[in-house]
């Protein structure tokens, strides 16, 4: 039962070859952009406003071993896309795509944070919890790594006890529960509309993802990596909110 | 007269609904309702509300508004509650016949109990009049700023506070591991006389952590407070964090013996003596008096030891003697009456061990306790049931 697409991909070993000199995810030239970013009026009219694409290069996704999938008997097809191939049983996956899709992830989640939007982090994994609740408590969001109480976001009121806002983006560090469920939230924030930035293995279902990121969701390192480009993104956003704030104070 | 107790039961019996309130406007502001302290990092993004402050139009969010709306009413209630206080206070004291500008919530208690005796066994049911702000739980306060935003970054997890602690718990671990490895590096051993010592103090129960974290915690979250907390302590530069641990450490109770023991007195001949009244066991009841310089006479009910004529009733008559070691330096006298021979020597040797406290150093004190010497037995006969020939005895089983 191998995935079709991988078989196409691993037969041209020319285009093995051309993907490893593939320029099309290295960050783009600074002098250019800058000029346009002043000149946008709103950040929605520039592709890439708060520069995420700088953030990290597919170095750095390598070296935070973000490449690194499950096995092969545990894939979802619905991950075979996303994969470069596979070596000696384990998935890898190809870092190209996962870094277009990151910074497409980056890049909604520094919109977010400048609309004054409720980041809430998730992850399941007791290993990173940590590096989680760290990353939210920093960046000023809101994080939830521990067991996920049916009916926070479907019975929110009753749950709170009162009235309550609801995240305004869900952020999965992993989108698995165990490794046979998938985290109760990811479902709930589709049913509720909330859209969600998730870090989906090869053993992940990526369908009720809005914005899923292909890429090794279990490694300390990788997690961190995430961590660290999610609270940069959230940060870059929030200092463009607070200028824009500044700003119409002082016209005002 | 009637009025005036019609009052006071009113403020005796908890009221447990809201009454109706009047509407007034919602402008106060939140922080006026905060019975919590917010423990989040002073962060400068924490000014962000969302995008109706960017465009400058200043909204409220749902949520605040029926939070206000609450705690307005909430707040009326408490201030209604405190004149209804004060008025059944004065009344009390006007009762009682004292002044009611210096009636205290103790005189308050006393005319309760006065009052409205009541021999309900457990005393949170009896009736009682408190400050309404003790009555009344203390509520959280809005856990969310005008435009819906937490304060509390664990807000979702429903259990802010708890899940907080948890990870205090694990950042301080981790700083300890990362303190450790500089140590080793420095090729250091840790200071000894630095360690922890927490062997005078217990863990707060689960019942003081809710209290102390103001949220319900599941039994198998208590276990987990526990098992992250004694990681914490077991590792060697864990008193590094001693704030921390020290909030949720309660001392043991210390033994109270040494605070009530009595001093002997002294006789005409010079002799120190001291009497235990009311020792008792099963219906046997007397009282022992030592006398300190002795040569070992045990005198019962004017007769010497011979009095019991089993052995085992003698040996317990003496086994405190003999476990102090004092057998042949002090004198017994006792009188004792009622029950049998059993519940007679178990009587007068509780009397003997109480009474030989005073002569006994401290560190015999504790081996006594240890061996259970200064333990009454409170057990009693037990009845016999209906329909079987004794307490526990059943008749003979038979197949028919």
């Amino acid at each position: 039962m191998y995935p079709r697409i991988l078989i196409r991909k691993l037969k041209p070993n020319a285009s093995i070859f051309h993907r490893s000199n593939s320029t099309a995810a290295q960050p783009l030239e600074q002098s250019k952009t800058n000029e346009e970013i002043k000149s946008a009026k709103s950040p929605l009219d520039h592709p890439d406003f708060f520069q995420v694409h700088n953030l990290f290069t597919v170095k750095d996704l390598f070296g935070a071993r973000v490449h690194f999938g499950h096995k092969e008997g545990s894939l979802n097809e619905l991950m075979a896309p996303y994969l470069y191939g596979s070596r000696q049983g384990h998935l890898i996956f190809d870092l190209d795509i996962t870094a277009e899709h990151l910074r497409k992830a980056l890049n909604f989640t520094a919109h977010i944070a400048y609309r004054g939007g409720i980041i809430c982090f998730f992850n399941r994994n007791s290993l990173n919890a940590h590096t989680v609740e760290k990353t939210a408590l920093e960046c000023g969001e809101y994080a939830h790594t521990r067991f996920w109480k049916g009916g926070i976001f479907t019975n929110a009121n009753h749950q709170f006890g009162a009235i309550t806002r609801l995240p305004d983006l869900c952020i999965f560090l992993n989108t698995q529960n165990n490794i046979l469920n998938q985290h109760t939230a990811v479902r709930d924030s589709a049913k509720m509309l909330i859209p969600t930035v998730g870090i989906v293995d090869t053993n992940c279902n990526p369908n009720l993802i809005t914005y899923p990121v292909p890429g090794n969701d279990d490694t300390p390192a990788a997690i961190e990596l995430y961590c660290n480009l999610f609270k940069s993104a959230i940060k870059r956003g929030k200092e463009a909110r607070m200028k824009f704030l500044q700003e119409n104070e002082e016209n005002t | 007269m009637s009025n005036v107790i019609k009052l006071t039961i009113r403020q005796v019996i908890p009221v447990s609904k809201y009454s109706s309130c009047l509407f007034n406007s919602l402008n106060k502001h939140v922080r006026e309702y905060s019975s919590k302290t917010v423990t989040n990092a002073d962060d400068i993004f924490k000014q962000f509300t969302d995008w109706e402050t960017l465009s400058k139009k200043k909204t409220v969010s749902k949520a605040m508004k029926a939070y206000l709306e609450r705690a307005r009413q909430h707040d009326e209630f408490m201030k209604k509650q405190e004149v209804e206080y004060n008025i059944g206070k004065r009344h009390l004291a006007n009762m009682m016949g004292e002044d009611p500008e210096t009636f205290t919530q103790k005189d308050v208690d006393r005319a309760i109990e006065y009052l409205f005796p009541s021999g309900i066994y457990d005393p949170a049911a009896r009736p009682l009049m408190k400050p309404p702000e003790e009555v009344f739980p203390a509520r959280k306060a809005a856990e969310f700023d005008e435009a819906g935003r937490p304060h509390h970054f664990l807000f979702y997890t429903g259990k802010p506070n708890f899940f907080k602690l948890l990870y205090d718990a694990a950042e301080h671990l981790q700083e300890s591991y990362k303190f450790e490895d500089k140590v080793i590096r420095k090729k250091a051993v840790p200071d000894q006389n630095s360690k922890l010592e927490l062997s005078s103090s217990m863990w707060v129960t689960k019942e003081e952590l809710e209290l102390i974290l103001m949220e319900k915690v599941t039994d198998l979250e208590y276990e987990n407070f526990k098992l992250v907390m004694e990681r914490l302590v077991s590792l060697p530069y864990s008193y590094r964090c001693i704030e921390f641990i020290e909030k949720y450490r309660k001392p043991l109770a210390s033994q109270k013996f040494a605070l009530e023991i009595p001093k002997p007195k002294f006789d005409e001949e010079g002799r120190a003596y001291i009497t235990t009244y009311e020792c008792l066991r099963k219906k046997a009841r007397g009282d022992v008096t030592i006398f300190s310089p002795g040569t070992g006479k045990v005198t019962i009910n004017g007769r010497d030891i011979t009095y019991f004529e089993d052995i085992q009733s003698r040996e317990q008559v003496i086994f405190p003697l003999i476990f102090t070691g004092l057998a042949n330096k002090v004198d017994v006298e006792c009188n004792i009456e009622g029950g049998g021979p059993s519940g007679q020597a178990g009587a007068i040797r509780w009397g003997i061990a109480w009474g030989l406290r005073s002569f006994v150093e401290r560190s015999m004190l504790e081996s006594m306790q240890v061996a259970g010497l200064l333990t009454r037995d409170h057990r009693r006969r037990e009845r016999k049931k209906p329909g079987q020939p004794g307490a526990r005895k059943k008749p003979t089983w038979k197949r028919r």
